[in-house]
């Protein structure tokens, strides 16, 4: 080596450092996609294109070995907004049409509406395809134990998009949750905060009471179901196991417009060791947004979607790789940045363009997903793994509505 | 005015600035989610816009584009045509390669301060931005390349916000960017339009607007921290935010100190309104069905 510079060296050192303290995540840091050189790309298929459907379109759009053959929903105006989207993409209003008369469309995404993902789901496995199926899994114990069961019986993929587990912050803060880093877990914290009335205007062609199914006391799994399982399952993927009780409360704060579904909410999980998850969520107030808080004796890990920070105590131990990582400042607390791939991003020096993620959380579950069934990576969330946040979910809102302990067991 | 007691407002903090919309009518319950409709295309404009999050669609295009070519939705790619039609009926004057320049001078992600004296001057230009319409695909042929849509952002949000309420059967609506873009579907009960100051100063122009849009462009502005947020202004630092394409260089403290184009697109009346201010007069090409004026 013949470059003399010291912050070369350095930087390269810090690389070296986190190496060693993070070896096991290394491998799994990279979300490189996967690419078909002079292949034709896989051919995919979009079922439910509201608002998370065409996320999901603007992601794909990146993904070079991906074409989205097909985009699908009974409502003609999404339709539309979907093939807007998609360039080239075959417009479909039934999804068995869709599956029937596009046999080269290799894998299916399902973005309807969460109590209508069953039908679909168990359709596309019958149908031979791979499936993404975006998360909560199901909105009834019954629907995620026959996804279940039909993704066993299956020789494709079946994913469930609760995206941190492909996140590359999620994944390295879940080493650092589980090293000395962070040591003994003392609580856990969760929020989902946002400032709307989650109902939304009907499109042309379609019905209010199936828009705005979230609202639908019927078929919704509420506040603790469609946005709580995802830090559910953030806690449980983190922790290894599952909770033993769930209690909830809710009520409407600002919204009174003659829902039934609370506005606002609060979950206590505990888990068989005492450890204990607070979760609250809100359609009445935005602070603070979406965040998730593992507070353990040694550090505090706080989780933002694309970000991640370590909180230290003074009396930890200093390790390393933290001598030069990125600070923070939140009000009289500082943050260590948790930087993914920071071992590539040290050894090119470039360790301080590492503090966010380099796309939305959902581009790296759909680049897991393509993986899994082009190249027979590991599926990152199994049917297993998202049947288990989703029914925590939905006994988070049986607790939010019944106001019982329920037993998780 | 009555219609105004009963409007529904809504705002969000995007793309460095706040957005506004105002409904008017008597029913709350169903403006309201159109109009959180509307303000969720913007917030989400602005997550894929920005080039101050690395997780935006622009910063994606910015990093690949030199590569390879990059697929966009409808909206985007029109956009960018929008963005290059205005470049060369100006003669250049607009220009969204100019973010290697702004960062030179010190408006940037990664360059704040006292404005610098940068030479050799970076190379920017739209040629070398091409766009395919049959693949629907962006890409550009030379590296070193990087997009900065900061002076047409805000007018495709307000547009595509307006394009929403409009879909939703809403008569009478006002979206504003930071007041600097300005969408009017039709008018309030009982008025000819919406009437909107062309400034914060007593004495500013007012203008009346009914189903058009307003942009407006000027030669100050407040100073932008790292986070992309706007800080007070320095007024020491006497240099114009806007960076003229041909010289490379912030405009200088002559010429107008305003311009305010009215005409049927809010995304091309800011691209206008910067060209306009660029070039300091009215040139032939602009569109006759555009109002322009120099304050």
């Amino acid at each position: 080596m013949t470059d003399p510079n010291r912050r070369t060296f350095l930087v390269q050192s810090v690389g070296a450092l986190v190496g060693m303290a993070l070896l096991p995540d290394i491998a799994e840091l990279g979300a490189a996609v996967p690419v078909r050189p002079g292949r034709e790309p896989y051919r995919v298929g979009l079922v439910g294109v509201g608002r998370q459907g065409r996320a999901i379109l603007d992601e794909l759009a990146k993904i070079d070995a991906v074409e989205v053959a097909a985009v699908c929903d009974v409502v003609p105006s999404r339709v539309i907004a979907g093939i807007e989207r998609a360039h080239g993409a075959e417009a479909f209003t039934d999804h068995r049409k869709m599956l029937e008369r596009r046999p080269d469309i290799a894998a299916v995404i399902i973005a309807t509406p969460t109590h209508l993902h069953r039908q679909v789901a168990l359709d596309a496995i019958a149908a031979g395809r791979h499936v993404y199926c975006e998360a909560p899994l199901a909105s009834t114990i019954e629907d995620c134990e026959a996804i279940v069961e039909a993704a066993a019986g299956a020789s494709t993929v079946f994913h469930v998009g609760f995206t941190a587990r492909s996140n590359p912050i999620y994944k390295r803060a879940r080493t650092v949750v589980r090293s000395d880093s962070v040591r003994d877990l003392v609580s856990l914290y969760a929020q989902h905060h946002r400032k709307t009335t989650w109902r939304f205007p009907t499109p042309s062609g379609g019905n209010e009471r199936a828009t705005n199914w979230r609202l639908d006391p019927e078929v919704s799994i509420g506040l603790a179901g469609e946005l709580g399982s995802h830090a559910f399952d953030v806690m449980h993927w983190f922790r290894g196991r599952a909770p033993r009780t769930i209690r909830g409360s809710g009520s409407i704060r600002l919204h009174h417009d003659g829902r039934r579904i609370p506005d606002t909410v609060r979950v206590e999980m505990v888990w068989d060791d005492g450890v204990a998850l607070q979760y609250q969520a809100t359609l009445a107030n935005s602070y603070g947004g979406e965040y998730q808080v593992l507070y353990g004796t040694n550090a505090a890990v706080r989780l933002a979607s694309t970000h991640g920070w370590l909180f230290k105590e003074s009396d930890a131990a200093t390790q390393g790789w933290e001598v030069y990582a990125t600070r923070q400042k939140f009000h009289d607390s500082e943050g260590i940045v948790l930087v993914a791939d920071a071992t590539k991003l040290a050894a090119q020096g470039r360790l301080q363009d590492g503090a966010g993620l380099e796309h939305p959380p959902l581009y790296y579950a759909l680049v897991d997903f393509v993986k899994s069934f082009a190249e027979g990576a590991p599926v990152a969330c199994t049917a297993q793994d998202g049947m288990r946040a989703t029914v925590l979910g939905i006994l988070a809102n049986r607790a939010v509505m019944t106001g019982e302990t329920i037993n998780a067991d | 005015m009555d219609s105004h007691a009963s409007a529904v407002r809504l705002a969000t903090a995007a793309m460095g600035t706040r957005f506004e919309i105002v409904l008017p009518g008597p029913d709350a319950e169903r403006l309201r989610p159109i109009g959180e409709a509307a303000l969720e295309e913007i917030e989400a404009l602005h997550r894929r816009l920005t080039r101050f999050a690395a997780s935006s669609l622009l910063s994606h295009i910015n990093r690949v584009a030199a590569e390879r070519p990059v697929r966009l939705d409808a909206a985007t790619f029109a956009l960018f045509e929008d963005a290059l039609a205005v470049h060369r009926a100006s003669g250049g004057a607009f220009d969204i390669t100019v973010a290697p320049l702004m960062e030179a001078w010190g408006y940037g992600p990664s360059a704040v301060g006292a404005p610098l004296a940068p030479r050799p001057l970076p190379r920017t230009g739209m040629d070398a931005i091409e766009l395919d319409p049959a693949t629907r695909t962006i890409q550009f042929l030379r590296p070193g390349v990087s997009l900065d849509l900061g002076g047409i952002a805000k007018g495709h949000a307000v547009d595509r916000a307006a394009e929403i309420l409009r879909e939703h059967g809403v008569e009478s609506a006002l979206v504003h960017g930071g007041t600097s873009s300005v969408a009017a579907i039709g008018a309030p009960e009982g008025e000819p339009g919406w009437r909107v100051a062309l400034g914060p100063e007593p004495d500013a122009p007012v203008v009346t607007l009914r189903d058009t849009t307003l942009s407006v462009s000027g030669r100050w502005a407040p100073d932008r921290r790292q986070d992309g947020q706007a800080s007070e202004p320095d007024a020491s630092r006497r240099t114009s935010h806007i960076v003229d394409p041909h010289r490379g260089e912030p405009l200088a403290a002559d010429g107008p100190t305003k311009v305010a184009v009215i005409g049927p697109s809010a995304r091309l009346g800011d691209a206008w309104a910067t060209a306009l201010l660029v070039l300091g007069r009215r040139p032939a090409t602009l569109p006759e069905d555009w109002i322009a004026y120099f304050l």
